[in-house]
């Protein structure tokens, strides 16, 4: 099952002097059910711009988007998406409560059940405490977490979230984060933009990577890593001979008994192969990996 | 729908500047003491302070209300949060305008019973010419208020197309001001002399005015609630059918535009 769609999606903006600006350019994803997708781009790389389109709050310039199967134009697309914009606001008028409260109804949702639901969110985001005060005296990081809140409330399949970490304490990202792996192991689909790599890292299945309104890479966060793979440092206690050498390896560092050495995945058997030879016992071995963010600057400084 | 218009109930008597307006209302204390310094004709001064009074501050929330509250949405970007839920644009504005318009019934109410108040005292103290028409001045505060409803819907309709509030603020004040002439303009058009005098550019398009812009003067019945003067139901319920049907008109076109409004 298909939970959200782009075929071809375009978005151009009139700018200044009758410029046009090409915010997307033909975009095609396909996120699965139950994955967790991490869209990554530098900012202004047309994150949400994507992000609103898929939403129905712009109308593309060609090509379409779907949540569950329905186009994104129609209302009923929205049906089973809990929606974070970027940099929320939400009527400030309204106490987190009741705005809570007003969402959940939009989803026609059982008042009881409406009721416990907007219990279970303020609580699991630190809001209950608050949830009485109008939101106009919240601060930003208290105004994300209504905005997470009222994703959560309807328990939907789908949940698109424009860098929901923006504006979080430590301790706000790692329950954002935590947030995001629950509603993985209960089999949700998230989709999430971001510029910073670490949080994709900790929580994607996918990413995808997006800059100046091109998709320039989507992989399983898994291969990356495994690709990222670049070498291996050795650590070796010698019992005589510290800081010779092994398939004409130089060691980094000596230190008493111990040498440290980098070893190439091309050259680790070789290397392998002379120490168990000379009876050196093996220490430690490290992996040395390009990790995603080495992986992310060399798509984005790509010429 | 419902949900959408309570929360621009509690938005609006939560509102600073709707709190503002309203304590206008404590000038129906004095109009009676006033009206008296007249000495003449009393309780029909004081009759026409009253509705004059309700006129103004209603015409002040609705130019404030229809004109601000969809701008302010999307200015203040809550139409991001708003709009992806899964509600369409035409019932959030519809559901933004019945709660206005609810509203502008209530603050009729208000405002109405405190007209009645100072009337009533007034014409105990200085009895008038004429009995009082009750009716008439009821019907008239009523009808008041829905020509004020018709300057909300235009007031929401050109802000769903606009980016600053200059638009739906100075468009709903001329709106009211060209619709509460426009029956007259139109009456004059029709005279044999105005038929030479004017060319017929000038009256195809003051025609063209007529038919789009509001026609106000049916809702105006002050001149009835003033002298007691017997009112005609039928041109009440033309009034009221008019209302109807305006509004649903301005609420389309209003409607059709925000749907195609894009949310950057
Ligand atoms: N309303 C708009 N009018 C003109 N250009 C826009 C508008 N919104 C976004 N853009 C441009 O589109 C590009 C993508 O923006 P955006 O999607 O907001 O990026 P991101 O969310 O990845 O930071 C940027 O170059 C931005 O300047
Ligand atoms: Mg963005």
């Amino acid at each position: 099952m298909i939970a959200i769609e782009t075929a071809g999606l375009c978005k151009q903006f009139k700018g200044k002097k009758m410029t046009r600006v090409d915010a997307l350019k033909s975009l095609d994803l396909q996120i699965e059910a139950g994955e967790v997708f991490g869209f990554l781009g530098p900012n202004g790389a047309g994150k949400s711009t994507t992000i609103k389109l898929i939403m129905g709050l712009l109308k593309p310039s060609s090509g379409t988007a779907s949540i569950m199967g329905v186009d994104s134009t129609l209302t009923d697309s929205r049906r089973q998406v809990g929606f974070l914009p970027e940099n929320p606001a939400f009527y400030d008028y309204l106490s987190a409560e009741e705005y809570i409260t007003f969402v959940g109804s939009q989803f026609r949702m059982d008042s009881s059940l409406l009721k416990r639901r907007t219990e279970d969110v303020l609580k699991r985001l630190d809001l209950w405490e608050a949830r009485k005060r109008p939101m106009r005296g919240y601060s930003k990081g208290m105004v994300q977490r209504v905005g997470l809140a009222q994703t959560l409330v309807h328990d939907p399949d789908v949940y698109i979230l424009d860098e929901p970490m923006s504006g979080l304490d430590p301790i706000g990202r790692a329950l954002v984060k935590d947030i995001i792996l629950d509603l993985k192991r209960r089999g949700k689909c998230v989709f999430f933009s971001t510029h910073i790599t670490d949080d994709v890292e900790k929580v994607c299945d996918r990413v995808g990577v997006i800059v100046k309104g091109s998709l320039v890479a989507v992989d399983l966060v898994e291969n990356i890593m495994r690709s990222g793979v670049e070498g291996y440092l050795v650590h070796l206690r010698l019992q005589d001979g510290a800081g010779r050498n092994f398939a004409g390896i130089e060691p980094l560092r000596v230190a008493g008994s111990t040498s440290e050495f980098y070893v190439s995945c091309s050259a680790f058997n070789a290397f392998m192969g002379e120490v168990n030879a000379s009876g050196a016992e093996v220490a430690l071995v490290e992996t040395r990996r390009r990790d995603l963010e080495d992986f992310f600057l060399s798509l984005v400084n790509r010429p | 729908m419902l949900s959408i218009v309570t929360i621009t109930l509690k938005g609006i008597f939560r509102d600073r500047i709707f709190q503002g307006i309203m304590v206008l209302s404590v000038l129906f204390i004095f109009i009676p003491s006033v009206a008296s310094l007249s000495m003449r004709q009393v309780t029909e001064l004081s009759t026409t302070l009253s509705l004059s009074l309700i006129s103004f501050i209603m015409l002040l929330l609705a130019i404030f209300l229809g004109a601000t509250s969809i701008w302010k949405d999307i200015e203040r970007r809550y139409t991001f949060s708003v709009l992806s839920l899964p509600v369409s644009r035409s019932t959030y504005l519809v559901g933004r305008f019945l709660g206005i318009a609810i509203f502008m019934l209530i603050a009729a109410l208000f405002l109405g019973s405190a007209a009645i108040v100072s009337i009533k005292i007034a014409s105990l103290t200085y009895p008038p010419a004429r009995p009082l028409l009750w009716s008439a001045i009821i019907t008239s505060i009523v009808f008041d208020a829905l020509k004020y409803i018709i300057v909300v819907a235009v007031a929401m309709t050109l802000a769903t197309v606009s980016t600053s509030f200059f638009l739906p603020v100075f468009g709903a004040i001329s709106t009211f001001l060209a619709g509460t002439v426009t029956q007259q303009v139109y009456d004059y058009l029709q005279t044999p002399s105005a038929q030479a005098a004017v060319s017929v550019v000038v009256r195809k398009s003051a025609l063209v005015l007529y038919y789009l812009l509001p026609n106000l003067s049916g809702f105006d019945l002050k001149v009835h609630a003033i002298y007691a003067i017997p009112l005609n139901t039928q041109g009440l319920l033309l009034s009221a059918v008019y209302f109807l049907i305006y509004i649903g008109i301005v609420l389309s076109v209003g409607a059709l535009l925000f749907a195609r409004r894009e949310m950057k």
